[in-house]
């Protein structure tokens, strides 16, 4: 069973998107910009939507250790703060949602096979409804998703550290789609996803 | 100036940074809510998706603040171990201006309330989070929806004028995907400190990738 640590500011509904079930025990660490927390337990660290990140880039340091021991941080938020080696998050207003549309660009791992690209364009017919502004992407980091103008949407960054990297333009995305969207389409495919994300970049720590 | 309750949420950064609002709004980190920081400050906002745990530990800061005849605005979710009223979750409803434009989340407003004052229906409701099933005894209700359930109210119990209020015009506004929120942000900016916002709402890159302590600067 995976370990995976969840950072929470307490915001409402957050441990309604992270519930433990038989394939991943979900840990959720308070953060409040001053406490530091022992990541060694986990193989994986969640910074979820709605994170406080303060705090998180108060704990830049702790991050950057877990990544070089070879451990998986999925971030589905908007980082304002600095603590993502190589990558950076923008927000932008720039462009209408309407003319939002997304691609997959580079997918190794095959993180969208037999999911809807769709489901994360449109929910009930509105085009860019799931994520804001754009990534700034490090030089060996794949862009997994891109919008129309062609800019990076979820990365994938395994070669900025030792460790691997799942970014995604303050897109939601939770073990259970609970509260994110009552469209069963989209539902199941970001559900889906995420999922994905768990048996392919995860790597659980072997139990001696 | 109106001192905005940040829990290092994106979309509550957003909203500060924006030219259009940066004069206007000044960030308190939530744990670092003290006398100090109130200091000065014509009025509190409380967005959506606070930290009630850290809120309910400072509550009397808030209650302090009222006492002095200011103004609190809550968005969104509210906890009742520091307010006197009773929120519920309820499911979101951000499409029904497709699905069903005619029936809207917001089924009665009071258009006299100064927040409300000119504004299109379409403008005082975009989306619900939640709906309060108990307020304060006395306070004024200005917004129901259609199972007569309040979804802003308001209060001068304290002192000061409490508004609360399911709606979540800061989050959603500097999430910036309802482009019509000017409208009432505006007006309750107005409302807040006496001073329209003006401008457009545009970002700086040198906002982002920014060190924790600069964020809050």
């Amino acid at each position: 069973m995976l370990q995976a640590a969840v950072y929470s500011n307490q915001i409402v509904g957050l441990e309604d998107y992270f519930q433990s079930n038989p394939k991943v025990a979900y840990h959720f660490l308070i953060v409040d910009g001053k406490t530091r927390h022992d990541l060694r337990p986990y193989d994986l660290l969640i910074v979820p939507n709605g994170t406080d990140q303060i705090a998180v880039g108060r704990l830049k340091r702790d991050i950057h250790a877990f990544l070089d021991a070879g451990k998986t941080v999925f971030c589905f938020d908007g980082w304002f703060t600095d603590w993502v080696p190589g990558n950076q998050w923008v927000m932008d207003n720039s462009r209408k949602t309407i003319n939002i549309r997304y691609t997959v660009r580079s997918d190794r791992h095959g993180l969208f096979d037999g999911i809807s690209v769709e489901d994360f364009t449109f929910l009930h017919g509105m085009s860019g409804w799931w994520a804001c502004g754009y990534i700034n992407p490090a030089p060996a980091a794949d862009v997994v998703l891109e919008d129309t103008w062609g800019r990076a949407i979820i990365v994938l960054d395994e070669h900025t550290t030792p460790g691997t990297l799942l970014l995604t333009a303050s897109g939601p995305l939770g073990d259970s789609s609970y509260g994110l969207t009552d469209n069963a389409g989209t539902f199941a495919s970001l559900a889906r996803f995420y999922h994905r994300l768990l048996d392919r970049l995860v790597i659980p720590t072997p139990v001696s | 100036m109106i001192g905005l309750i940040f829990n290092g949420v994106w979309s509550q950064y957003t909203f500060a940074r924006a030219a259009k609002y940066r004069a206007l709004y000044r960030l308190i980190y939530v744990h670092d809510l003290d006398a100090t920081q109130l200091e000065g400050l014509e009025a509190l906002v409380i967005p959506f998706q606070s930290n009630q745990v850290a809120l309910s530990a400072r509550k009397e800061l808030i209650y302090d603040f009222l006492a002095a005849g200011k103004k609190v605005f809550v968005e969104g979710d509210s906890s009742a171990s520091w307010l006197d009223a009773r929120w519920e979750d309820r499911p979101v409803n951000n499409y029904w201006w497709v699905t069903d434009p005619d029936n809207p989340p917001v089924s009665a407003t009071d258009y006299t309330h100064p927040v409300y004052q000119g504004l299109k229906p379409r403008h005082a409701c975009w989306h619900t989070h939640g709906a309060y099933t108990r307020i304060p005894e006395g306070a004024e209700i200005v917004q129901t929806n259609a199972a007569g359930e309040v979804i802003s109210w308001q209060t001068g119990t304290y002192g000061g004028t409490l508004f609360a209020t399911t709606l979540d015009p800061v989050v959603e506004h500097g999430i910036q995907q309802i482009t019509h929120l000017d409208n009432y942000v505006d007006r309750m900016t107005a409302w807040l400190c006496g001073k329209t916002p003006a401008g457009e709402f545009t970002f700086a890159a040198a906002d982002f990738g920014v060190t924790p302590e600069r964020a809050l600067a």
